[in-house]
């Protein structure tokens, strides 16, 4: 196999960093063609492996599986390649939006677009939650971990931070089946 | 340094984004937005939108609140503190993933977590709403986005985009 440069693997996420619209399924699915298929770099195994490891892990699970797959490929530098890869479009592009948002923020044009794309994005985080749904709520127990925790941010106000380890503590003890 | 706290938060949120990006949302809110009141709700929501609206990941609307509230080297330093973590974590991990992956420990804590952060974004979902969604036009468009996304294939680029231009329409 030809040697994989950390160039070449700077400028693959980078083509995935500025092409990459419409979250986390079309970048999967572009990294499968890319970096299996079309390159060989790693087999369907290593990149299945890549998708566990980068929802098993914090942060964005796509930026994640792009740190698995750098690592596997060229230790840290390479993780590190695929990190500036993928964020760095995103990243001018926000510096522009921001920059203009602050200077035309006041302008009655831009506050009537953004009253249409703030009431979009209420509905795209409820799809986020109907899709999630779909798929985590199989059981009582997982329903009750859902509703106890929607509970406890929208009327006790709890932080979720604590939220999110205390159900993970909450798993374990649930799902141990005689482990612990 | 405010600069400096701005940095950590966002850092140890990242720590805790556990289960997708979408999970942010929530902790972002309660440190950026309640406690420290370095943006308004709708400056928040507005921050999301413009996450979707690029290309890459969502957490990428971290840089986006770094420069609305300290300029350029808020915005660097966030996108720093949003990926330093999962370098770290994912670097390590990937050393032992095969040990890892199939832990018990692992795995039985997820289960927990994966529909607790659904009922996180669930209780998130409500609040912005009752900020966004003001008149019959913007529950209409928050009706068509979820339906949009949830039963088509539609992109959330494209939407956001289409939201913005029936915004300019209506109002």
């Amino acid at each position: 196999m030809k040697e994989i440069s950390l160039k070449n693997i700077f400028l693959v996420f980078l083509k995935m960093g500025a092409f990459a619209f419409g979250g986390v399924y079309s970048m999967l699915a572009f990294f499968e063609k890319e970096l299996v298929q079309k390159k060989k770099w790693l087999t369907h195994e290593e990149f299945a492996e890549g998708v566990v490891i980068g929802q098993l892990t914090p942060g964005a699970p796509i930026v994640n599986t792009g740190i698995f797959i750098g690592y596997t490929l060229k230790r840290l530098k390479g993780a590190l390649a695929t990190v500036a890869g993928q964020v760095l479009p995103a990243f001018f592009l926000v510096l522009i939006i921001a920059y203009l948002y602050i200077k035309y923020n006041d302008i009655a044009l831009i506050r009537s677009i953004l009253k249409g794309i703030g009431a979009a994005v209420v509905g795209l985080v409820a799809s986020v939650v109907y899709s999630m749904g779909k798929k985590f709520l199989t059981s009582y127990k997982s329903i009750s971990f859902a509703v106890i925790a929607f509970l406890c941010l929208a009327i006790f106000k709890l932080n979720p931070i604590v939220l999110i380890v205390i159900s993970g503590i909450g798993g374990l003890l649930v799902y141990r089946e005689g482990r612990l | 340094m405010e600069i400096l706290k701005f940095l950590w938060t966002i850092f140890y949120i990242n720590l805790f984004t556990i289960g997708g990006g979408y999970v942010m949302i929530p902790l972002l809110q309660r440190e950026i937005v309640d406690h420290y009141h370095w943006l308004t709700n709708k400056e928040f929501i507005d921050s999301i939108a413009i996450g979707q609206l690029t290309p890459g990941p969502l957490t990428i609307m971290n840089a986006f609140i770094g420069y609305k509230v300290f300029g350029f080297w808020g915005s660097a330093g966030a996108v720093v503190s949003t990926y330093l973590p999962s370098i770290i974590i994912v670097t390590i991990v990937s050393r032992y993933y095969v040990q890892f992956r199939n832990a018990w420990i692992v795995n039985a804590s997820f289960q927990g977590i994966r529909p607790a952060v659904m009922g996180l974004l669930a209780a998130v979902a409500i609040t912005l709403g009752k900020e966004s969604l003001v008149d019959i036009p913007t529950a209409l468009i928050a009706l068509g986005s979820f339906s949009l996304i949830a039963f088509t294939k539609t992109s959330p680029t494209f939407l956001i985009l289409g939201a913005g231009i029936l915004g300019a329409l209506i109002y």
